[in-house]
This record gives structure tokens, C-alpha cells and sequence, in this order.
């Protein structure tokens, strides 16, 4: 029983670090922008393609291929932020519909590009750290561990050390005081949108030889990264980490001890109980829900 | 809301003349074909999505076969011979999808038979089928019941034939004694765990826990096989698991130190999963899908024509892409082409009425008996043997036919018991 324990324990571990990069990528875009990114999912299957592309098809090292991933899902954030979210700035529903049909142009470009069915990723590595018979780490998993420590890390850093970040954060705060201060909201949204984006993208290109990659693999991870920021509290990094680590131990702990269809059951009524007892959830203000 | 499409300019008489023509058009499937016009199939499966694995290679196997077929001369009605051509549409496999996709091929193609994959989509099609007398395949006999006397199961008999690679295990690997299994929570996962529950307890295989199911959503199997493989069980059965789970359940099983038998119904691109995990791991998989350049498949009792060169042709046009379903939609054409010759006619009624002549048909893999009455209320699945496919040395090897209606005829009881278990009797589901 404490092999099984601490096996899952493991798991769970494995689990919050990507949902965990992927949230946080989703709040600083709402935080920042004000705006519900439906594609977050999408740019999380972006990365994963990235890695098939260089890793899988072009043979770089995988961590090249994760770079690489990181910057294009980046640039693609970008391109969000200019092309759709800019221009309908004034108006939060038009920013939401615009990130669904991005979504679906994303998926159709998937389709179209690398066809409907999962692509094979050759192993990064099989070698396995070994603690015990039945207690066992997966040298790909703890990738990454290692990695959402230090990419949240890093950004945690660069939000409360930086001048751009407290720029973003101030934008967060109050868009029109941070203005009259000098902070172009442009440019925040452009950083905000780059780092949301390629926090997706990386979770996706680390986790895509773990995972099937497919043009519809995006659609679990948006709906467990909201189930999060809900619980976490809208527009709150730190209840994005912790909602995660929450979540990821609930879901990997019920799936294992009853079942995968009780934990999402359990998974959602996490976030109904938060909703009814403390609606800004576990972080949140009430001015940002 | 009819004041609405008239004021768009659409008058009334025009719209009952429509809706006339349409209607009496949706009750004359298959009408008459002039001679030398080809005969139009029409292809109704998920091409794109999820559950694409199991349509799109049917399809591609399905465009061999006609090439082939109209080569020989096409199809030989009673007023001369046809050329055959399939038209496609990709129902996302989703109900709703899927009863526009049937409705347009009926009234806008002017197909004379429809192959679907069903399952889930099934429901959505039903009224269409029942509304028009088309004549409707599925691979999912689970689909078949009394209501529908046109939709046919002439391939597959998913799940059941998966009792005959637990029988072969029994056999050949006695000393394992204990199992357990993974299953995603839908139309195709239930039947499957109820069979393959079914197929363990007549095997004398105790199931050490209950069936873990899991949302289809499902992407990190991490917990899904720590829990499996928590009391090491002999035996791990990954039931009816679509290869988006199978890969990263095998993958997680060599990780996490499995080291016992695998058994699964399906093990599509498995030489993928072999350079996943290891050859040695994967040695002794068993399923139920033999690649088709077998030598088994050579025997005299096989009824698809040239196998071997029909996978060379396959391989070489779509490297990588053969699959559990790559021949199987072309196999339900060779029986619709005999059985439209027989009729001379392709007409769903006459096509349908040949096809079932004397209870019996050729199956792709022996001949075989019209049955299910007992389990789908129906006798419109054809039954007979089904091969035990296991890797050996990398390679798909089939190590024997078994025959379902034999499994049945001494276990019958016990799958029936497990189907209402699991709601998934004929007249259960909702």
C-alpha cells in the first residue's frame, strides 16, 4: 500500500506540473487582457506539433524542438494578440469568440498539415529512476517536474523582480492607472500573450511523447486548466499553482483508488463546492471574478 | 417559422413540391441504375477526429478494392455490368453528423448501400435507415436490434470475437490465473468489458478487481496503471481501447515495470508501441487483428480474395497506415457484390434478401452463420471463426482461428449475464 501511495503521489506530482504551466499561461492572458482564451488548448497542441516537427520529423534534439516550440506557440501568441484580441479590446465577448474561431482554425490547420491521427514521437529516453519494485519516476516525466519548477519560477521572478513585470502586473491591476504612469498597455499585452502562449506551448511540447498527439488533443486540457482557474480563483497566478497541485492530487488519487469516471466527477464538483462557498475561488478577488 | 422561410421568398407551392420530391426520392433508395452507370457506395465513418483510425484506412482499403473490382469488369447486374465508386462522408463520429451524412447520400448521391463504423453514431441514422429501407452496415453488431431489419454486421462482430483470443490465452498460457482491465466509458468500451468478463470467467481467469473505466477525455494513463498493475495481476486486458490509449497504456505498463501478459482487441501501428516501449515487452500481445500479409490468411477457408497483395498494394500507397479496420469495410463489399450479383439488382431489399439466403455467408474469414437473435434480437451478424493474432519477434502473427458461435453455444449464458450487467443487451440500451 505505501508503494501504491507514494507511486501515485508521483503521478500526482507529474500531473500539476503541466496543468500548472498551462493555467498560469491562461490567467496572465485573462489577467492581463481581460480575455477568455478558448485556443489555450489549441497553442498547448501547437507545442506538442512543434516537437513532432523537430524532434519527431527533422531529428533536432528534443530540447531544441522544445525551444523551438516554446517561440513559435509564442509568436503565435502574438499574432492573437494583434490580429484579434487588439482589435476588439473594448469589447470581452468579441475577444472569447474570436480565441474559438482561432481555435478551430488552429485545429483545421492541424488536420490539414499532419492529418487526423496521432503521431508517433520517438521516446526522449527510456531510463527510469527506480525507487523501489513498484515505485517508479520515468526520466521524461521528471523533465517535467523540472521544468514547471523552473519555468514558474522564472516567472514568478520576472513578475515581481523585473520593471516589465511589475508593468504587467500594475496593467493587471488597473489598465487605465498603469497607462497614465506610461506603461503602454500594447506592449504588456504583447508580453502578457507571449508568455501565456508559450507556457502552453511548452507544456505541450514536453508532454508530447508522453501523450497522443492529435489535432484534438487541446480540448481536455482547456477544460481541466478552467476547471482550475475557477477553483484557483479568476486572474490569480498563485491559486493557478496551487488549483493545480489541488486538482492534480484529487483526480490522480480517485483514479486510482476508484475510477477516471468518479475523478472527473469529483474534478468538477471541486470546482461546484468552491463556486457555492467562495465564488472567487481559493485566490481570487472579487473584482476580478 | 414557416411565415419566415415564405417571406425569404420561397413560395408555398414551390416548397411542397420540394418537400414532395424529397420525400418521395427518400423512399426509392437504390432506384433503378442505366446501364453502365456506376453503382455508388456510400461511406458514412469518422474520417476526421478521434475515432478516425477506425474509418479513414477503411476507406483508403475501400478505394483498392474498387480499383480493383472495375478493372475485372466492374459489378454484373442483371442489365449488364456496373462500375463501382464510393462516396464518402466524414461523420466526425457524431449522431447528428452522421444522420445529415446518410440523409445526403440517399437523396443527393443516390447510393445504393451505406457502411458505417455506428457505435455512437448509429442512434442518429436509425430514422434515416428505418424512414428509407436503405440497406446500412455496421461493424459494431452492438448497433443491431429487432427495429432495424437493414443494417446488417457482415465483418465484425465487436466485441464478441474477443472470447476467442481469451480462449487461445487459456489454452496456451494456463499458468495465468488472474486479470485485470482498463475500459473508456462508451459505446464501444462496455460491450467490450462485458465480453471480455464474459471470456475470463469461462476461462476459470479470476478478475482481481473491477473494470476501471475511464472518461474518454482521458490523455496521462499514469494512474489509470498504477492502479492496474497495483496487486500484479497475471493479466492485463485493454478491452476495446481506441490506439490514442493503448499506446500510452503500454507505454506507462513497460514503465512502470509490468512484466506479465498483455492481451487488447486492437493493437493498430504496433511496431509503434514496440519502439515506445521494447520488443522483448511487447512479445506475446495479443489481439484480435492480423496484418494481411499473414500466410495464415493464404488457407483455403478465407474468403478474401488475395490478402497478401491486397496489403502489398496498401502498404505501398498508405506506408504505416495499415489498421484494424484497413480491409474490413472492403470485406463487407465482396459480400454485397455477391450478393447483388445473385440478385441481379441493387436494390437494398433484393441485395439483402440474397445476401442472407440459407443462413449462412461467406465471411472474410470462413464461412459463416447469419446469427445473433439471443443477443441483438436479430439474426443479422455473420458469425463464424476469428483469428488470434500475437507478436512474435516484432511481427503480427496469426496462431489460430477460433470459432465464436462454438465459445457461444458453452458460454452463452455467461456473456448474456454480463451484457445485462452492463445494460448492453439489445433491448437495454436506451
Amino acid at each position: 500500500m505505501i508503494e501504491l501511495l507514494a507511486q501515485t503521489c508521483l503521478n500526482a506530482v507529474y500531473a500539476a506540473s503541466y496543468i500548472s504551466l498551462v493555467a498560469v499561461g491562461l490567467v496572465l492572458i485573462f489577467g492581463v487582457m481581460g480575455v477568455i482564451n478558448f485556443a489555450h488548448g489549441e497553442l498547448f497542441m501547437a507545442g506538442a506539433y512543434a516537437v513532432v516537427t523537430f524532434y519527431a520529423d527533422l531529428h533536432l534534439p528534443f530540447l531544441v524542438a522544445v525551444a523551438l516550440g516554446l517561440v513559435f506557440v509564442g509568436c503565435l501568441g502574438l499574432l492573437m494578440e494583434r490580429a484579434l484580441f487588439r482589435p476588439l479590446r473594448d469589447n470581452p465577448l468579441g475577444g472569447l469568440v474570436a480565441s474559438i474561431g482561432f481555435l478551430m482554425i488552429l485545429q483545421a490547420l492541424a488536420v490539414m498539415g499532419y492529418g487526423v491521427r496521432m503521431e508517433h514521437i520517438p521516446p526522449v529516453t527510456q531510463e527510469v529512476i527506480v525507487f523501489s519494485d513498484k515505485v517508479r519516476l520515468p526520466l521524461s516525466r521528471l523533465f517535467v517536474i523540472i521544468a514547471a519548477i523552473v519555468l514558474l519560477g522564472a516567472l514568478w521572478y520576472f513578475l515581481k523582480r523585473t520593471k516589465f513585470g511589475w508593468a504587467l502586473r500594475a496593467s493587471a491591476q488597473d489598465p487605465e492607472a498603469a497607462e497614465l504612469q506610461g506603461i503602454s498597455i500594447n506592449q504588456t499585452a504583447r508580453i502578457a500573450m507571449f508568455i501565456g502562449a508559450g507556457l502552453a506551448g511548452i507544456a505541450g511540447a514536453l508532454t508530447a511523447p508522453l501523450v497522443s498527439v492529435n489535432p484534438h488533443m487541446g480540448h481536455s486540457v482547456i477544460v481541466t486548466a478552467f476547471i482550475v482557474i475557477i477553483v484557483g480563483g479568476v486572474g490569480s497566478l498563485e491559486g493557478a499553482v496551487l488549483a493545480s497541485v489541488v486538482y492534480a492530487v484529487v483526480h490522480t488519487f480517485v483514479t486510482t483508488f476508484y475510477d477516471g469516471v468518479i475523478a472527473d466527477i469529483v474534478g468538477l464538483s471541486l470546482m461546484l463546492l468552491v463556486l457555492i462557498v467562495k465564488p472567487t475561488g481559493l485566490f481570487g478577488s472579487a473584482d476580478r471574478a | 417559422m414557416f411565415s419566415r422561410i415564405f417571406s425569404s421568398g420561397l413560395t408555398r407551392r414551390t416548397f411542397l413540391k420540394s418537400t414532395a420530391a424529397t420525400a418521395v426520392s427518400a423512399g426509392l433508395p437504390g432506384a433503378a441504375l442505366a446501364q453502365g452507370e456506376p453503382i455508388k457506395i456510400g461511406f458514412l465513418a469518422p474520417l476526421t477526429g478521434a475515432v478516425a483510425a477506425w474509418g479513414k484506412p477503411g476507406l483508403d482499403g475501400c478505394e483498392i478494392w474498387a480499383e480493383r473490382i472495375n478493372e475485372a469488369g466492374g459489378i454484373q447486374l442483371s442489365d449488364g455490368a456496373h462500375p463501382v465508386e464510393f462516396v464518402s462522408y466524414d461523420n466526425e463520429y457524431d449522431p447528428a453528423k452522421a444522420r445529415t451524412g446518410a440523409t445526403k447520400l440517399i437523396r443527393e448521391d443516390g447510393v445504393s448501400f451505406i457502411m458505417m463504423l455506428g457505435g455512437d453514431t448509429w442512434p442518429g441514422v436509425q430514422p434515416v435507415a428505418d424512414k428509407t429501407g436503405m440497406l446500412f452496415s455496421t461493424l459494431l453488431p452492438s448497433d443491431l436490434s429487432p427495429d432495424t431489419t437493414t443494417l446488417i454486421a457482415p465483418a465484425e462482430v465487436h466485441p464478441i470475437y474477443n472470447v476467442t483470443g481469451v480462449e487461445w490465452l487459456a489454452e496456451n498460457k494456463p499458468d495465468l490465473k488472474t486479470a485485470v482491465m482498463c475500459a473508456q466509458d462508451d459505446a464501444l468500451g462496455l460491450p467490450s468489458v462485458a465480453t471480455y468478463l464474459a471470456a475470463f470467467e469461462a476461462a476459470g481467469i479470476e478478475m482481481q478487481s473491477e473494470p476501471l473505466l475511464f472518461d474518454p477525455a482521458t490523455t496521462d494513463f499514469a494512474p489509470v496503471v498504477t492502479r492496474l498493475i497495483a496487486d500484479s495481476p497475471d493479466i492485463v486486458c485493454l478491452d476495446t481501447c481506441y490506439a490514442d490509449y493503448v499506446h500510452p497504456i503500454c507505454e506507462q505498463l513497460f514503465q512502470q515495470g509490468y512484466e506479465g501478459q498483455i492481451i487488447s482487441c486492437t493493437a493498430d501501428f504496433y511496431d509503434q508501441m514496440i519502439s515506445k516501449t521494447s520488443k522483448e515487452f511487447m512479445e506475446g500481445f495479443i489481439f484480435q487483428f492480423p496484418d494481411f500479409d499473414d500466410p495464415a490468411l493464404n488457407s483455403d477457408q478465407v474468403n478474401f480474395e488475395d490478402p497478401n497483395g491486397f496489403y502489398a498494394e496498401y502498404a505501398e500507397r498508405f506506408p504505416g497506415q495499415w489498421g484494424a479496420v484497413s480491409w474490413e469495410y472492403a470485406s463487407i463489399m465482396d459480400l454485397w457484390k455477391a450478393a447483388a450479383e445473385k440478385a441481379g439488382s441493387a436494390d437494398p431489399e433484393a441485395v439483402i434478401a440474397a445476401m442472407k439466403e440459407g443462413g449462412t455467408g461467406k465471411h472474410a474469414f470462413g464461412d459463416a452463420d447469419w446469427w445473433g437473435t439471443e443477443l441483438f434480437g436479430i439474426d443479422n451478424a455473420l458469425v463464424g471463426d476469428w483469428p488470434v493474432v500475437v507478436i512474435e519477434d516484432g511481427k503480427a502473427t496469426i496462431k489460430g482461428f477460433k470459432n465464436i458461435p462454438e465459445w457461444y453455444d458453452k458460454h452463452g449464458d455467461l456473456l448474456v449475464k454480463h451484457m445485462k450487467a452492463y445494460d448492453q443487451m439489445w433491448d437495454q440500451r436506451g
